[in-house]
């Protein structure tokens, strides 16, 4: 019976939803996920890592954890003039994290640890022939963050860390060119390149007692540099020699994160914890693409994007229900910072709440199973400047994980 | 702990993760668009491409306008269509034109207009698709002016109205009020400034009081039995670009026919240089030879043939015949008459309730270019993407923008919700490959 609701449930989750998402990507961990994607003030399992490597100092055990979030997620769009409603067809996300926290024996204070997760992304494919065909078509973007990490207790209730990133990206962008062969097909450009960059992540963790802890983490800006992009466009004979497939230029940066997060245990079954995110979008001002032989139809390009540093709230609840069954809820709220002459069909954002669910369940003192469930709607109703496509974007997305956890 | 699980189950499925498509809430408002008929010259009939044709007309205004209000309760809208695998006929009787490679006197290939065939389909004048049961809905008349709205015997005069005519004794507005319309689109005065503008002003521009007076007796006939209707108002043609495309200075001389040309022309004091230069036109009122350069606020028209100027000196030593320019006082007439046109559209709109729908603007707003939905739009001949090969009538796209443009004046007049055209699933110009 209940396998087979669990296929009923699941077949019905790929059958309504196809996937996309905003373009940060908060699922780093199964625990945190589920308790508001918020953990910074918390060392629970390896994610502290990521949310905060000074609470990494802080883990009783060393340990593996791996983690995977499919995203399900389908924006509607409806254009403002026309009334015509347009759909994504996006294929599943795939977010995932690996978190490895390891100490010598005989000095048990340092810890070193490897992360690889995926912070940024976002894979978005409109339905065939929509409205928007002339900014985007699909949109795959990619990131995967590797951070070898040193933390170190100082005192047992003081934990610092530090990470270096190594950000690997990968971007593909494509979008259909407003010029007609005779049998009326449209030209298309496909944009595609590879980054590498550096970065890092540093954190602090302080335990005031048994109850209170307090973290405060930084994620730095990461740009992506696309040195050697590759754009492919195919026009109609005539006009193909005005765009000649060629090499371009671009970047795109990955803001920096500020996290101060509170964690609060009124008695040993019970958490609350609270971040608040202070991110730094305003770096991404200008998505521009400097093309290698510029021709009188194909100009580089500078769209504005102007988007705004922001704050996001994140909060969550556990409760241990038995002793080896962990419940755990959340919510989250995050303004969104993007103008409304910025809002593209790449990135549809608007102010988003969201809620979380899951649960934790330990099998015995090496091995525990974590699942956890997201779910937010967003609607942003906007004119885009440069393009002027003007409508409102209804998404929803949703995203079920999946952990593992093994302590030595 | 079972409960539990269906509880969430059932919470699982609804959430929904496909955001719903709302119920669209079009509506008519004041107007009663049952029964449509669209009014007007060869803009409105679908002609593009320098032809009546099928393709152009099943992308006609009238047809875009009563497909959008067909969701409001339009029904029964039929337009006097050519067979679809005819290759059409123009004014000059000849094929439409596709974009392809020609060969100049010179010798070069380029991309250029190119007639679908050699001749037109006279065939298309000769019939007569009138039909007493099922009217048309679509009375855009190729040629027809203002003045011949009342004409008796109109298809006698016009081929184009002969095919849809009622009788040989009919008059346009004649036939046009025996539909009984609910709701009309006007769009006329265009071919009259059209007339003039395309003929480098040789033709002459209606005088205001008729023009006036003749819009009036249209609106009044039509509207008698308390039909509503939307008006366009005229654009300035000469925004087009069959007025913006051949460069005033175009001629290109090289050191000898530099020499030549200064040796012929410097006695009357014109002066060349080697590079570009004005080419030479006629005014009769310039000098005793009545030849001079032309000014760089002067259009020479896309009729101008070019191969002539290219390899027989036209424009050079034999003057561009003032057919083929639109001079600066003939410009001045011609804004200054669209001017007065439009402001007595205006007063006819406020007197008898029509909505007014700004093609205007529209036209003068591609000629200093816009995007919409991502596609850049301009007058630009060819690659500006909203007018078809003759540079005076608009392709699918196009028109898709001006029957948005109607549908924005119903709307905002009569408070009814008439969603408006995706312009951008409609045709530009087709580039071979």
């Amino acid at each position: 019976m209940k396998s087979r609701v669990c296929i009923i449930l699941i077949s019905l989750l790929f059958a309504l939803c196809a996937n996309s998402q905003g373009f940060q990507v908060n699922f780093q961990g199964q625990r945190q996920q589920a308790m508001g994607c918020a953990g910074t003030a918390v060392y629970t399992d390896g994610a502290s890592l990521f949310f905060n490597p000074g609470s990494s100092a802080l883990l009783k055990e060393s340990q593996i954890n791996i983690a995977m979030t499919p995203i399900f997620a389908n924006v509607l769009y409806k254009d403002a003039a026309s009334s015509t409603n347009f759909r994504t067809e996006n294929p599943v996300g795939t977010p995932f994290s690996a978190y490895a926290v390891f100490h010598v024996k005989k000095f048990e204070p340092l810890k070193f640890g490897m992360a690889v997760y995926t912070p940024f992304g976002s894979t978005v494919v409109w339905e065939k022939n929509w409205i928007g065909r002339f900014a985007l078509t699909r949109l795959k973007l990619q990131s995967i963050f590797f951070q070898p990490t040193i933390s170190y207790r100082i005192t047992p209730k003081l934990g610092i860390g530090a990470g270096l990133v190594i950000a690997t990206g990968d971007v593909e962008l494509e979008k259909d060119i407003p010029v007609q062969d005779s049998l009326g097909n449209f030209g298309h450009a496909k944009l595609s390149g590879k980054a590498i960059s550096f970065g890092f992540n540093v954190g602090i963790h302080y335990d005031f007692n048994d109850q209170f802890s307090v973290g405060f983490n930084y994620r730095s800006k990461v740009r992506m540099n696309l040195a050697n992009g590759w754009a492919d466009f195919s026009t109609p004979g005539a006009i193909a020699s005005s765009f000649p497939d060629q090499n371009f230029t671009g970047s795109l940066p990955l803001p920096e994160v500020l996290t101060l997060g509170f964690a609060y245990k009124p008695n040993p079954k019970m958490s609350v914890v609270l971040d608040v995110n202070y991110v730094g979008w305003s770096a991404y001002d200008t998505l521009a693409f400097d093309y290698a032989n510029n021709s009188s139809s194909l100009a580089d390009t500078k769209s504005p994007r102007n988007y705004k540093d922001i704050f996001a709230f994140r909060a969550g609840f556990s409760y241990q229900v038995i002793e080896k069954l962990e419940l755990r809820a959340g919510l989250g709220f995050g303004f969104s910072p993007v103008p409304d002459a910025s809002v593209t069909p790449e990135t549809p954002d608007g102010n988003r709440a969201y809620f979380t669910l899951g649960a934790g369940y330990q099998f015995n003192k090496h091995f525990a199973i974590d699942i956890s469930f997201f779910y937010t709607q967003v609607e942003r109703k906007a004119t885009n400047a440069e393009t002027q496509l003007s409508g409102t974007f209804k998404t929803i997305a949703l995203a079920p994980g999946l952990g593992l956890t093994y302590k030595i | 702990m079972r409960k539990a699980y269906y509880t969430l189950l059932l919470f699982l499925i609804f959430i929904s993760c496909k955001p719903a498509i709302e119920e669209p809430d079009y509506s008519r408002g004041e107007i009663n668009p049952e029964k449509f008929v669209m009014v007007g010259g060869s803009h409105v009939s679908g002609y593009m491409d320098d032809a009546l044709y099928y393709e152009g007309q099943m992308n006609s205004i009238a047809q875009m306008l009563a497909q959008q209000l067909s969701l409001v309760g339009m029904t029964g809208f039929r337009q006097p269509l050519v067979q679809a695998n005819s290759v059409g006929i123009g004014f000059s009787g000849l094929a439409a034109m596709y974009l392809n490679y020609k060969t100049d006197c010179k010798g070069v290939s380029s991309l250029s207009p190119v007639r679908i065939a050699s001749s037109g389909d006279l065939g298309i004048l000769s019939e007569n698709l009138y039909n007493a049961s099922a009217l048309f809905g679509n009375y855009g008349i190729p040629g027809i002016k203002l003045a011949e709205m009342q004409t008796t015997a109109y298809a006698a005069l016009n081929p184009f109205f002969a095919r849809m005519a009622s009788s040989g004794n009919s008059s346009a507005l004649q036939d046009i009020n025996a539909t009984q319309a609910s709701f009309y689109a006007l769009f006329l005065g265009l071919e009259d400034v059209l007339a003039y503008a395309k003929s480098g002003g040789t033709q002459a521009l209606p005088e205001l009081a008729d023009f006036q007076t003749n819009y009036a007796n249209v609106i009044q006939t039509l509207t008698a039995n308390g039909s509503k209707a939307v008006i366009g108002l005229i654009p300035d043609v000469s925004e087009m670009p069959y007025f913006t495309t051949i460069p005033w200075n175009g001629l290109n001389l090289d050191s000898a026919n530099n020499n030549t040309l200064n040796a012929v022309y410097n006695p009357l004091g014109y002066y060349f240089n080697v590079g570009p230069n004005p080419f030479m036109i006629v005014d009769t009122s310039a000098n005793m030879f009545g030849v001079r350069q032309i000014r760089n606020d002067e259009y020479l028209l896309l009729s101008l043939p070019l191969d002539s100027v290219k390899c027989n000196q036209m424009g050079v030593l034999f003057p561009i015949r003032d057919e083929f320019v639109l001079d600066q006082g003939e410009q001045i007439e011609l804004r200054s008459k669209i001017e007065l046109y439009n402001t007595s559209i205006k007063n006819l709109a406020t007197q008898y309730n029509l909505a007014v729908a700004d093609v205007k603007s529209l036209v003068h707003q591609l000629k200093t270019g816009f995007v919409y939905n991502g596609i850049s739009l301009s007058a630009k001949f060819v690659s500006g993407g909203a007018y078809s090969l003759d540079g005076i009538h608009f392709n699918p796209r196009g028109n898709a923008l001006v029957a948005n443009e109607f549908i924005r004046a119903i709307n905002s007049k009569f408070n009814s919700k008439i969603p408006e055209l995706n312009a951008g699933s409609f045709r530009s110009i087709l580039f071979p490959n």
